[in-house]
């Protein structure tokens, strides 16, 4: 027999929100497995992996290098811990660049294939977004239909994955002294995949032993994914689908239906998604599901995916990466539809123990055990439709004995885009640099990433954003970390109370949280282009303003990636979970330390998020002094 | 007296110790061929977290007097004088898991051996690896272990090492500038990490 009382103890040590907690309690009355006994199973995990000394590349090996100071020093081929540790941090980052860009290429193949009349159901909706981002890549707009712009515009962004140009324009968004510092340091990118292929080039054997060298291109690969195909995809999405503007809408596990058919959308890439919201308005569909015994068709989202329709279209997020099972043990789901990343490969087997139906739409992410539905932009809506249908068919699959959903959503404010930041300030960024100038505002930290069953689920997000804004800090957020905010309850304007007196003042005077919800995790990109424009309405570089990144409870390759691109651009970060690099001192110690004398800002491990706060502060003040501010 | 010594602070949970156990008790010993085979060969040495993500490579110590050997009823446990192991006759070990009652450190486990033609599930204890002593060769397990946390040598020197060690952190404590064994800068940052995010979360 189960014991409860034992099972709610382990899930207030495992999460933070009281409602991951309640069906955390049922999932293991249930007997599901999840993420958390998955970790726990593979203690003891490898001392060589998680130093980063194990290579495993080429069939002389596997090899390892002896980390206290004995043999081997070196692996069969010769390289030492250095180069096996810097080898491997390339190869992680370029897994997390080449995942963003390649997000971001097919958005712009939506767009292109939107432009040429081959999409269906698709429309560009921003077309002043268009039209700017058109300028900026020299396309002419004036006359023009917005299809012909699209479609050229689209074809110049492809041009950005080539080898022609050997130059990205969108890193011409950032300040000149950030691109000077590039250019001087050789890691301006040239395009988006011939930094990834060069990297998977570099880590051949027998072809860069420098670790310094390695690092430097792992920067420019990181900085072609944030300025290039991160970009493009936040960029691209919002021309498409439209740029986000502030909204209010509901999180949580609770935001699951008791009477509705649920679909929850996980995964990162909207152009599924956004089709399927549109399809689940079509009268038809909305009968079937009442014909069914449903009230109707109820959307959640969940992790970026569910961040891109929380930003544009107000559907309620279910929950984050480390919700997608609990989701799922509900009881209520009725289908869960993907497209990538971030996917459990176990998600079909605690499928397997409900009725829920995972639909799987992408080649390249297929499941055993899933349905899978190819979706292309040529038949889009009609694919939208047939998985909206095949929910709405297995409403009646649902067994209530086994449902328990949550009672209490929460509230929260979306939406701000860069565009709408700097419109809710009335069109420049002086107010806030004022408020930063006068001290009302110290800085700004940007708080990103994932979860991590190595620290309690949502814990290091929420401390450390809860004490960056009573320090006057306004902390920005994407992708988990803004999931866990909002579940906190901190993404809504009354949760300035919790701020300090001087970011209190500014977001009741503006009427916004002290803790901005800018996107999914590709939407990174938006915080670059909001440091890039203060700093050049101050007409210095992103190093020099009062900025900090953290990413408590990472766990992706992805987050290197953006990890890399904040430091490479200027915004010293803060990683809550160690990356697997402590294998190697000189490794470590440049990215610690060294880094500060060549882009003034670095990495920073440190698990505790009140003391990550105090770094954060620290690096805020020492940036603000450098100012005369 | 030979024995497989164990220093804890070297041990990083790779678990090579695990993986070389299984292969030299399986019944073909071969990594590839021993994953196929009917009785799959497991390890007899045990590395597990304690806190802090810390290991410990846990195995027979091979006790003399040892109170397995004095609970088992059926004789089935006998000592090799020449390596004063303990070792097990699988044939005549009934599964009453007495011995493990008795074992002061856990690491009794019973399996189904390739030795017996039956499926029978047997005390499979570590055997301090005698056959491959008998050959001249060491404990796999300690073979296996790059770090150095598995050793094999007379205990007596081993021990003796151990405490030299312990001599020179005090007298280098008192700082006299003698050059005292340490852990490296980097891996005890990694440690002290690991063990805050152990501390948040109140796992592990």
């Amino acid at each position: 027999m189960y014991d409860t009382s034992a099972g709610k103890k382990i899930a207030e040590a495992r999460a933070l929100d009281k409602n991951d907690q309640e069906i955390m309690v049922k999932s293991m009355e249930d007997g599901i497995e999840t993420v958390w006994d998955r970790f726990a199973d593979q203690q003891p995990q490898c001392g060589f992996g998680n130093l980063g000394v194990c290579c495993n590349r080429c069939a002389m090996g596997p090899c390892r290098t002896e980390p206290f100071g004995k043999k081997p020093t070196r692996g069969t081929c010769g390289a030492d811990a250095d180069l096996i540790v810097a080898r491997n941090l390339l190869d992680d980052l370029t897994t997390g660049a080449a995942a963003h860009s390649d997000h971001g290429r097919e958005v712009v193949e939506a767009m292109l294939a939107t432009a040429e009349g081959r999409a269906q159901g698709y429309q560009i909706l921003d077309e002043g977004k268009l039209n700017v981002v058109a300028t900026e890549y020299g396309i002419k707009t004036a006359g023009r239909k917005k299809e012909e712009i699209a479609g050229e515009l689209a074809r110049a962004l492809l041009e950005e994955y080539g080898t022609l140009k050997n130059k990205i324009q969108m890193t011409e968004r950032a300040p000149q002294k950030t691109k000077d510092a590039w250019k001087k340091l050789g890691i301006m990118p040239r395009s988006v995949d011939r930094e990834v292929v060069e990297a998977m080039h570099r880590i051949h054997m027998g072809v860069d032993a420098d670790y310094t060298n390695i690092l430097l291109h792992a920067m420019r690969t990181a900085l072609s994914d944030g300025w290039g195909g991160s970009m493009m995809g936040t960029d691209c999405s919002d021309i498409l689908f439209g740029t986000p503007t502030p909204l209010k809408a509901w999180i949580n596990l609770a935001t699951i239906s008791r009477d509705k058919v649920n679909i929850v959308l996980h995964g990162h890439n909207p152009v599924l998604s956004d089709m399927i919201v549109k399809a689940a308005a079509d009268p038809s569909l909305v009968k079937r599901a009442k014909d069914a015994g449903a009230k109707g068709i109820n959307l959640a989202g969940m992790c970026c995916t569910g961040n891109e329709l929380l930003m544009r279209r107000g559907i309620p997020l279910a929950g984050s990466f480390f919700d997608q099972e609990l989701v799922i043990a509900t009881g209520a789901v009725e289908a869960m539809v993907i497209d990538y990343q971030c996917i459990f490969p176990a998600v079909t087997q605690t499928a397997g123990c409900y009725h829920t139906k995972v639909v799987t739409t992408s080649r390249k992410a297929k499941i055993p055990g899933a349905i899978h539905k190819e979706f292309r932009p040529d038949n889009a809506y009609d694919t939208a439709k047939e998985i909206i249908g095949l929910a709405i068919d297995n409403f009646a699959n649902r067994n209530p004995a086994r449902v328990r959903i949550p009672d209490k959503p929460m509230q929260l404010m979306s939406g701000f885009s860069e565009e709408a930041i700097r419109k809710a300030l009335g069109g420049t960024y002086k107010p806030l640099i004022d408020a930063i100038v006068a001290g009302k505002i110290k800085g700004a930290v940007g708080i990103v990433g994932c979860n991590n069953p190595k620290i309690k689920q949502d814990y290091g997000h929420v401390t450390l954003a809860k004490e960056l804004i009573r320090r006057d800090i306004l902390v920005v957020e994407t992708g988990c970390a803004a999931i866990a905010c909002g579940k906190a309850g901190l993404l809504v304007p009354e949760a300035a109370d919790m701020a300090g007196p001087g970011l209190k003042s500014v977001c009741n005077a503006l009427g916004i949280p002290p803790v901005l919800h800018m996107g999914s995790c590709v939407d990174c990109s938006r915080i670059l282009v909001l440091a890039a424009n203060i700093a050049k309405e101050l007409n210095v570089g992103i190093s020099d303003l009062p900025l900090g990144g953290a990413a408590p409870e990472w766990y992706s390759q992805k987050a290197i990636s953006i990890g890399t691109y904040f430091v490479a651009s200027g915004v010293y970060t803060v990683l809550g979970i160690p990356p697997k690099i402590f294998g190697s001192a000189n490794v470590t110690n440049l990215l610690a330390a060294q880094l500060t004398g060549i882009v003034n800002a670095s990495f920073a491990v440190e698990p505790d998020p009140l003391k990550a706060a105090d770094l954060l502060e620290a690096e805020i003040n020492r940036k603000r002094k450098a100012l005369g501010i | 007296m030979k024995t497989v010594f164990v220093t804890p602070e070297l041990c990083i949970g790779c678990r090579h110790c695990e993986v070389a156990c299984v292969i030299e008790h399986a019944k073909s010993k071969q990594l590839f061929a021993a994953v196929a085979e009917e009785k799959r060969s497991q390890p007899r040495v045990y590395v597990e977290t304690g806190m802090h993500y810390l290991t410990f490579p846990n195995r027979c110590r091979h006790c003399d007097p040892a109170p397995c050997m004095q609970v088992c009823p059926t004789e089935a446990l006998v000592r090799d004088d020449a390596t004063a192991s303990v070792l097990v006759r699988y044939e005549r070990c009934i599964g009453c898991a007495v011995c493990a009652m008795a074992c002061p450190f856990g690491i009794i486990r019973f399996n189904s051996v390739h030795q017996l033609d039956t499926d029978r599930e047997v005390n499979a204890k570590c055997d301090n690896c005698i056959e491959r002593q008998r050959a001249g060769a060491i404990p796999a397990c300690a073979e296996a272990c790059k770090t150095g946390a598995l050793t094999f040598g007379e205990a007596g020197d081993l021990i003796r090492s151990s405490r030299k060690d312990f001599t020179l952190r005090l007298i280098a404590a008192q700082e006299t500038g003698a050059e005292a064994p340490k852990m490296p800068a980097n891996i005890k940052a990694f440690r002290s990490i690991m063990a805050r995010l152990a501390e948040l979360t109140g796992e592990n």
